[in-house]
């Protein structure tokens, strides 16, 4: 099998784990290093041995990018939108609770992926009554009230 | 003897009280919802269900989960009949007999089988896991601290080795998890660790990691994908039922994949997506109607399926007893497990056995339900199976967050899971192990425990770690487990060989379905 060019980065983030934690064990008591220590050893072993292996296959079989693989019939712009979205919805849940920002995620997320409006309402409606019954009346879970609103109630 | 018969009736007493029920029947529906979806897998409905099981009695919430679990086993054989897409890898083989059967106009007749066969692999399994639970358990009050230390390690270099394309990337991503364990104060000396923010005080929240890890990575999964309109599942008209001859032809079937798929659930490591190739070559290579398979074979369906759920009470002995996981979903049921401050072990066994036992009484009740709610409601679940991508992204993601908000009722819980959602997409891209880290979280704290009083106690000696029987058991054990996914690799892909060769069925596109 090549070697996959992608799997650099696998390469370098735990290695980059490895330092950071090792940076900041450094700090700690000796008797609470133990622990750490063995994992970091540990992963940085398995990265060391993954990158012999990696080598070996690289002289061995030759090197390809992996990126056509990995990212196979990947869509950019509606990922991305989907991505934005989500982080933009917990921003949303923050500052004007979870039921406006439930409403507004799901609409905007089901419209820009072509889902009819009609169906659009019915799964809005449904996942929100879903969330009301089940997490705030059978659970008792309090939902967020988000601090525009709690401000604009006061 | 007579005591394990008295806790037997009481857990079946216990499990029969009505909200018991109502719990098992809405897991049930849940499940097969869940599986029947292509591109939803049964550990990502039990990651996202896990919350909702916080307020429940632990015997409650574990019934719900198990209901999930072994309704989502199920539900997989409903798209991969109907629409020869199974809804989880644990279908693939149901699929290459069961939509021929839809071809032929039989598709009632391969969903009745798929329950029917269902039904029996899943209660069978209990035999086992009300024996050998309590045996494996006694075993590990020989423990000490030293032999939970490699007991951890045992229990990540099995599931490591197993869901990943790469050992080495699998055992990585244990490490990984085990590292991140760490964060959070030290549980022996109470220092800071890693701590970015007192948030973290108590270490990562498990249960934001799996959710994250598996469900909402699982979002973006679906969200890089091109929409696809999923195909028409087939309307039957076909009687669901079988003939009395039917029934007979299929027994011996049943029986003998229950034997595989136990043995499979059982053995940590390997899984249902195995165990239904087994189950479906065996019911070939035994069958008086070869001519039958490929061209659709109740035996075949019923090989496969009744494998298949099989495993699921199989599975649950290595979890409940020694707390290694043999696979994705019963890694997150320990969790759901662990979040009810229960311990994997002998007191499950001892002090909490009326709980246990109320779980397994549970867990037989549940494959009623599977089949009750199997056979009336197929062609309503049919009709769900189709659900589109484009409605699933957003639901998904609202319940992730809804989800990881209802533990502690705190925001950071939800930019914690969405941050491991992340994580966990990535390491799917690029072949690392997700359930490795979710399971290196829970072992982590056991695994630093056992290694720090071990070495308190022979005053920083290491020798300490190899010093009794049990250990180089264990040792012994870890390096099957680093080695048995090469020979579970082949025994897969010999199995799916032999299915394609024998029905000439293309098995990769039925497996290629990403599972978690």
């Amino acid at each position: 099998m090549k070697m996959k060019k992608t799997d650099i980065g696998v390469v370098v983030f735990m290695y980059a784990v490895c330092a950071f934690f090792y940076f900041h064990m450094t700090k700690l008591k000796a008797s609470s290093q133990t622990y750490p220590r063995f994992t970091i050893i540990l992963l940085f072993g398995l990265t060391t041995l993954y990158l012999i292996q990696m080598l070996v296959a690289a002289k061995k079989h030759g090197v390809e990018s992996g990126v056509d693989v990995v990212f196979k019939d990947f869509q950019p712009k509606q990922f991305f939108v989907c991505l934005a979205a989500t982080i933009l919805y917990l921003v949303c849940i923050y500052f004007f609770g979870f039921y406006i920002s439930t409403v507004i995620f799901m609409a905007a997320v089901l419209l820009y992926l072509r889902v009819p409006p009609l169906f659009t309402v019915i799964t809005i409606v449904v996942i929100v009554a879903l969330i009301f019954f089940a997490f705030q009346k059978f659970l008792g879970v309090k939902l967020p009230v988000g601090t525009v609103i709690k401000a604009l109630q006061k | 003897m007579l005591e394990t018969l008295s806790l037997m009736g009481a857990g079946f007493l216990n499990a029969l009280t009505p909200i018991n029920l109502l719990m098992m029947a809405g897991g049930v529906a849940m499940g097969i919802i869940i599986g029947c979806m292509p591109g939803l897998s049964a550990a990502m409905g039990v990651a996202l269900m896990l919350p909702m099981t916080f307020t429940m009695k632990p015997e409650t919430g574990l019934i719900v989960l198990g209901a999930i679990y072994c309704g989502a086993i199920f539900g997989g054989s409903i798209s991969a009949i109907l629409i020869h897409t199974p809804g989880t890898p644990a279908s693939a083989a149901t699929a290459i007999e069961g939509y021929q059967m839809t071809l032929r106009g039989q598709a009632g007749k391969a969903l009745f089988t798929a329950c029917y066969a269902s039904f029996w692999g899943g209660l069978l399994s209990c035999i086992s896991l009300y024996f050998f639970s309590p045996l494996l358990a006694k075993l590990t009050l020989k423990f000490m601290s030293a032999e939970y230390f490699w007991l951890s390690i045992f229990g990540l270099t099995i599931i490591a080795g197993v869901s990943s394309k790469s050992i080495v990337k699998g055992l990585m991503s244990g490490a990984l998890g085990m590292l991140i364990s760490t964060i959070g104060l030290d549980p022996i000396t109470g220092v800071k660790r890693f701590m970015p923010s007192s948030y973290f005080a108590e270490g990562i929240n498990t249960t934001c990691a799996l959710i994250g890890l598996f469900s909402m990575s699982q979002v973006f999964i679906l969200a890089e994908k091109k929409i696809k309109a999923r195909a028409q599942a087939t309307k039957f008209t076909d009687k669901m039922s079988l003939t009395r001859e039917e029934r007979k032809t299929i027994r011996p079937t049943i029986f003998r994949s229950w034997i595989i798929g136990n043995l499979i659930g059982i053995l940590p490591g390997a899984g249902a997506s195995i165990a239904c190739f087994l189950g479906y070559n065996t019911s070939r290579q035994f069958s008086k109607h070869k001519e039958q398979f490929g061209k659709g074979s109740i035996e075949g369906v019923a090989g496969s399926e009744a494998a298949n759920n099989a495993v699921t009470g199989g599975s649950l002995i290595p979890t409940l007893t020694l707390g290694i996981p043999g696979e994705s979903v019963t890694a997150v049921l320990m969790g759901g497990l662990v979040i009810q401050g229960l311990t994997p072990g002998p007191e499950l066994f001892g002090k909490y056995a009326p709980m246990t036992y109320t779980f397994f009484a549970g867990f037989v009740l549940v494959q009623f339900f599977m089949l009750g709610i199997g056979l009336l409601g197929c062609r309503g679940f049919a009709q769900i199976s189709r659900l589109s991508d484009a409605i699933l992204i957003p639901c998904v993601t609202v319940l992730c967050f809804v989800g990881s908000y209802a533990i502690h009722k705190n925001i950071m819980d939800i930019v914690v899971m969405l941050s491991f959602g992340v994580l966990g997409y990535l390491m799917r891209k690029l072949d690392l192990n997700t359930a490795a880290v979710v399971l290196a979280l829970i072992l982590g704290p056991i695994g630093e425990k056992g290694l720090r009083n071990a070495l308190r106690t022979s005053r920083g000696s290491i020798s300490v770690l190899f010093s009794s029987v049990v250990c180089w058991v264990l040792i012994a054990l870890c390096i099957f487990g680093i080695l048995s996914p090469i020979f579970m690799n082949r025994l897969e892909k010999k199995a799916e060989k032999e299915a394609a060769d024998a029905t000439g069925a293309n098995v990769e596109q039925l497996t290629e379905e990403d599972s978690v």
